[in-house]
């Protein structure tokens, strides 16, 4: 089921992944199934996909998000949006993310 | 100023290039243990072989409190190298843990517990779970080794490795 994002949602990277950079890339791996699993599938982050990772604090919704966003990076804001929601979705779909709370 | 294009991507790798030697990846490493979860990954090198080859999965878990046992396999950060390791615990002295590559002529020599980060679980072999050397005969294994005389008798036991994993001939 495609889970839907919400502009005015609070997320939060889940308990069960361990993120880190590694070698100059950022590794997020899953553990929901008790295994970090490096022989299975394990998931990078470029620059900006972290930079967005880095506020999911479980503070910030994504509103609050884009927008901080819109003045550090190059893009309308709609493309923005775009990106950010397109992103939180496919972390959402994988229990990477969890949705804390709206505001 | 030009402010950075914003292009995210979020990939899905298939293969481990991760480094041994690095301190990220040891971190990443005790931090999946840390959630009490297990860390499985590729085998590298030869210093363990025949009972673990390179090439093996090998899975390792958090200690929970039962710390490392005698002749058990464990993840260990070396002392002098850095390095993440994968040997036997071939003896114990007071606080320190003799551990030792059961191909390897060189023990690792004075281990403390703080530097043994987890024990190997399970080993798998293209696609097999490896039983050898993880059962009764450990013992064995980490007698032989400690004693350094494990070497000349690791011959005749990779035969037999080789006739137990043989595919019976239909």
């Amino acid at each position: 089921m495609r889970k839907k994002v919400n502009l005015d949602s609070v997320y939060a990277p889940s308990e069960d992944v361990v993120a880190r950079e590694v070698q100059g890339e950022f590794i997020i791996i899953p553990i929901a199934s008790g295994i970090g699993d490096l022989e299975d599938e394990i998931f990078s982050l470029n620059e900006t996909g972290r930079a967005i990772w880095d506020k999911l604090d479980g503070k910030a919704s994504l509103r609050q998000i884009v927008k901080d966003l819109s003045s550090n990076f190059e893009g309308s804001s709609e493309d923005i949006e775009k990106d950010v929601t397109g992103l939180v979705e496919g972390l959402l779909k994988r229990r990477m993310v969890i949705e804390k709370r709206r505001v | 100023m030009r402010r950075e294009e914003f292009n995210p991507t979020f990939l899905i790798k298939k293969e481990d290039v991760f480094s041994f030697s690095d301190p990220a990846f040891i971190e990443l490493f005790k931090a999946v243990l840390n959630k009490k979860a297990a860390f499985r990954f590729k085998a590298k090198g030869f210093s363990m072989s025949p009972f673990i080859k390179d090439g093996d999965a090998i899975t390792v878990a958090n200690f929970f409190d039962v710390g490392p046992k005698w002749a058990e396999i464990v993840a260990f950060i070396h002392p002098e190298t850095e390095k993440l390791i994968v040997h036997r615990v071939v003896a114990r002295r007071k606080e320190f843990y003799i551990i030792k590559g059961d191909n390897a002529c060189k023990g690792d020599g004075f281990v403390p517990r703080e530097n043994i980060i987890g024990r190997v679980t399970k080993v798998e072999r293209k696609g097999k779970r490896v039983f050898f050397g993880f059962g009764p005969e450990r013992f064995l294994i980490a007698m032989f080794s400690h004693k350094k005389v494990l070497l000349p008798l690791l011959f005749p036991i990779r035969i037999l490795v080789r006739l137990i994993t043989k595919k019976p001939a239909i």
